[in-house]
């Protein structure tokens, strides 16, 4: 019987409505999702989306952005979730963040990104031939990171395996400093990370030194390649820590961690990164690149004391100096505005933004025709340069597989290794079990790749 | 009027509300009963609205991710049934983090409501400044959890924590607090100190205990731990029940004590030392370091279904123990 007008709602009638409400409701806020980009072509005058961090769009450079370029930046926070709401939604930002040396791969198997070749053959800001190496991270041709179609570019970058050392931990202790230019081997770090540790009743006063990379798979990718080997096989779709390379960069890893030298998962530090220990003189070797000199340049006091050192090698093996970030954008394949975003793509990478973080000291410029805008005003800087201009001519992409996000490979790896890390399991056993749980991950993701 | 009429009177109303109304006023009572139902579900119906939009739209989406490959962004993910769930049947990581979650809750919960009602007993007594005190020891719960976090990392470091430094001040070594295995140590500290919360609801229980009945205890000589055993917690069972419920269903759903507390890098859920990778750290890794959607979805429909069994098992075993001043089975 339908009910009559002006009759009490009965509690089916009154769930009924509103159910439909609710999918009426979903259907509002689906629709509401819709509305990030404004779709209209690009140039001046437009909007794009831009999703980052605070810090690589702050409110003068959007200002500047819109002065420069005409093009109005919606900027939204980078969140790894709400990017794959709305590339699933088809209403991707019309640039994204991203980490070149873990992301660019991944993202485009999924054929979600943009090949940009056509954008660069036009560009007059942005010329191949200008491009530095490190811009491989953001190709990928089908099979292998580092080659064919460009997707994406990093803003300025580091050889992470370098490493800063504290001249005043070196004297307390009285250890040579290591050779400015030629590389000392990973056992020797080790050791000498042992010889400058300061321990008194259980509290550590001085780390000897930390020595984590940027992501695990990066550091273990980049170990196993100064090893001599690889990590992953030629179709990167399994992984493989037994063979005698990755063995020799697992088990140094681990005998890192094992002894205490510096942070790992055995030892954490609060702080969440390195920079505010070594800042307080705490730690005498930091694994980290060229960028982190923006930091030690602030502080007088500091830079003083601190030298940069070529990334160490194994006894015998190639001399490997990669990058393992290349943080820059990317642009969605189904960008609603593309024209507009690569307006301030050139801008972000080639004009006042890129000139200005290539003055910064926080990183190298991507662009080579820019590296005569890196600091080298004083003494230390100068230093910092030449040791970094050696480097630069030992730098290669080690790839990364498709298959996997480098959050996943962190995630499996600390899950398994702290047993031993505490010694309750053999290096071998460990290999054993990462390549397991590693090679199960990688084959989900081949599978759905397809 | 005489106690006749007014029993007169009596039977007409009692017999006017039997029969109902009359046929002349059937129609405006009809149509007030319509405007006040409209009105009740119309004052209801956001909410309704919201649970629908909000608990049954995404619990029925979780339940059809659980029978997917679904990672969020590939293209080739496809339904395998009840795979999931068969996988996380011999999933060790799962079982272990399961046993670590049901672990914290039954040291946990206890734990924060005997001292919840230990505070809320101090601070019911009348002592100078109560009120202050009250404020005080409330305080801690009402701290954003980051806030709390980093004042925990900071107070356990190893190298520069507070708690070390009396420690190799009384000439013992430091602690690795913030690492295994001592950082589940670190966890339980941290949700006692939001032990606030259940004193705010304890304290309530127990001004609501008949003062008659405390004085009556006392002249028949009971003490102080008598009268606080036989009546106080007797009286105080129903709120003690809540508290059990909902202290479970919190702490095998916790999550940012885990994150924030012991939590050594900026690498998030990543890093959790393993002594603290409980059921829910696992789904979180699952869902956003993994990217495996449907395997998350899989494992938290278990972990609903888990809850409402041990919640069921609660309220099965407190039955005869938990004493209603009014009964609540009487109105059915």
């Amino acid at each position: 019987m339908r009910p009559h007008a002006g009759a009490p709602l009965s509690r089916r009638r009154f769930l009924t409505l509103s159910a439909a409400g609710a999918a009426t409701g979903a259907a509002a806020l689906s629709g509401c999702a819709l509305q990030v980009s404004n779709g209209a072509g690009g140039g001046s005058g437009e909007t794009i989306t831009m999703m980052v961090k605070a810090d690589d769009i702050t409110p003068e450079l959007v200002r500047q952005a819109l002065k420069d370029t005409g093009v109005s930046i919606k900027r939204v926070d980078y969140d790894i979730t709400k990017l794959i709401a709305m590339l699933t939604s088809g209403n991707p930002p019309d640039l994204v963040r991203g980490v070149g040396a873990v992301d660019a791969a991944y993202f485009a198997a999924r054929d979600v990104m943009q090949e940009l070749d056509g954008y660069f053959a036009g560009s007059r800001v942005l010329r191949v031939e200008d491009l530095d190496p490190v811009n491989d991270l953001w190709r990928y041709d089908g099979t292998t990171q580092g080659k064919g179609p460009r997707y994406g570019m990093a803003k300025d970058f580091s050889q992470d395996s370098m490493y800063w050392y504290n001249t005043t931990a070196f004297d307390e202790k009285a250890v040579d400093y290591p050779p400015e230019l030629d590389p000392v081997t990973y056992e020797e770090w080790l050791e000498t990370a042992q010889r400058l540790v300061q321990r008194s009743k259980g509290q550590t006063r001085v780390f000897g030194g930390t020595y984590n990379g940027l992501y695990k798979a990066t550091l273990l990718s980049t170990l196993t390649a100064s090893a001599g080997g690889s990590l992953f096989s030629d179709d990167f779709s399994r992984i493989d820590f037994t063979t005698p390379e990755a063995r020799k960069a697992l088990a140094w890893y681990v005998d890192y961690c094992k002894l205490k030298v510096g942070a790992s998962l055995v030892l954490p530090d609060p702080n969440g990164w390195d920079g505010p220990t070594f800042q307080a003189g705490r730690l005498a070797m930091c694994n980290s690149g060229y960028w982190m000199g923006g930091m030690i340049a602030t502080d007088g006091k500091l830079a003083k004391v601190s030298r940069l050192a070529p990334t160490p090698v194994f006894e015998g093996g190639p001399r490997i100096s990669a990058c393992q970030g290349g943080t820059g954008l990317w642009m969605p394949r189904k960008a609603k505005n593309k024209d507009a975003a690569w307006r301030v793509f050139e801008w972000f990478f080639g004009e006042a933004p890129a000139k200005a973080r290539a003055a910064g000291g926080w990183g190298i410029p991507t662009l080579t025709s820019l590296r005569p805008l890196m600091p080298a005003q004083d003494d230390q800087q100068k230093r910092v340069l030449k040791v970094q201009e050696n480097e630069l001519e030992h730098f290669s992409v080690v790839a990364f597989s498709p298959y996997t996000t480098g959050d996943s490979f962190e995630a499996l790896f600390n899950q398994t290794a702290p047993a031993a890390m505490k010694g309750e399991i053999s290096v071998d056993t460990l290999a054993g079990r990462l390549n397991s749980v590693i090679n199960e991950q990688l084959k989900r993701g081949k599978e759905q790749v397809g | 009027m005489t106690v006749d009429q007014m029993s007169t009177v009596a039977d007409r109303l009692r017999s006017t509300a039997r029969t109902g109304p009359t046929r002349t006023a059937e129609g405006p009572r009809s149509s007030m009963t319509a405007r006040r139902h409209r009105a009740f579900y119309m004052f209801v119906s956001p909410w309704i609205v919201g649970f629908l939009l909000l608990t049954i739209v995404p619990m029925a989406y979780a339940l059809w991710l659980s029978f997917t490959t679904f990672d969020g962004i590939s293209p080739n993910w496809h339904y395998v049934g009840l795979g999931n769930y068969r996988e996380l049947m011999n999933d060790s990581v799962t079982w272990d983090s399961l046993g670590r979650a049901g672990l914290f809750a039954v040291v946990s919960v206890p734990l924060s409501i005997i001292a919840g009602l230990g505070l809320a007993v101090l601070v019911n007594r009348p002592v100078k400044a109560r009120g202050l005190f009250r404020t005080l020891l409330y305080l801690p719960a009402v701290v954003p959890p980051v806030g709390a976090g980093i004042a925990f990392k900071n107070l356990f470091d190893q190298n520069a924590g507070a708690t070390n430094g009396v420690l190799t001040f009384l000439g013992f070594d430091a602690v690795g607090w913030l690492a295994d295995p001592y950082a589940r140590y670190v966890l339980v500290m941290t949700v006692l100190w939001g032990a606030g919360n259940i004193m705010i609801i304890s304290l309530a229980g127990l001004q609501d205990v008949p003062r008659e009945l405390h004085e009556a205890a006392r002249i028949d000589g009971a003490g102080s731990w008598r009268t606080f055993r036989s009546i106080t917690v007797p009286l105080l069972s129903p709120v003690l029940l809540f508290q059990t419920v909902t202290g479970v269903i919190a702490s095998v759903q916790t999550v940012m004590p885990m994150l924030l507390a012991p939590l050594s890098t900026t690498g998030g859920i990543t890093t959790v030392p393993q002594s603290n990778y409980t059921y829910m750290i696992h789904v979180f890794a699952q869902y956003f370091a993994l990217g495996r959607y449907g395997y998350a979805s899989a494992l938290l429909w278990v972990l609903f279904v888990l809850i409402l069994i041990a919640t069921g098992l609660i309220f099965r075993f407190t039955s005869g123990v938990v004493f209603y001043n009014v009964d609540p089975e009487a109105k059915k």
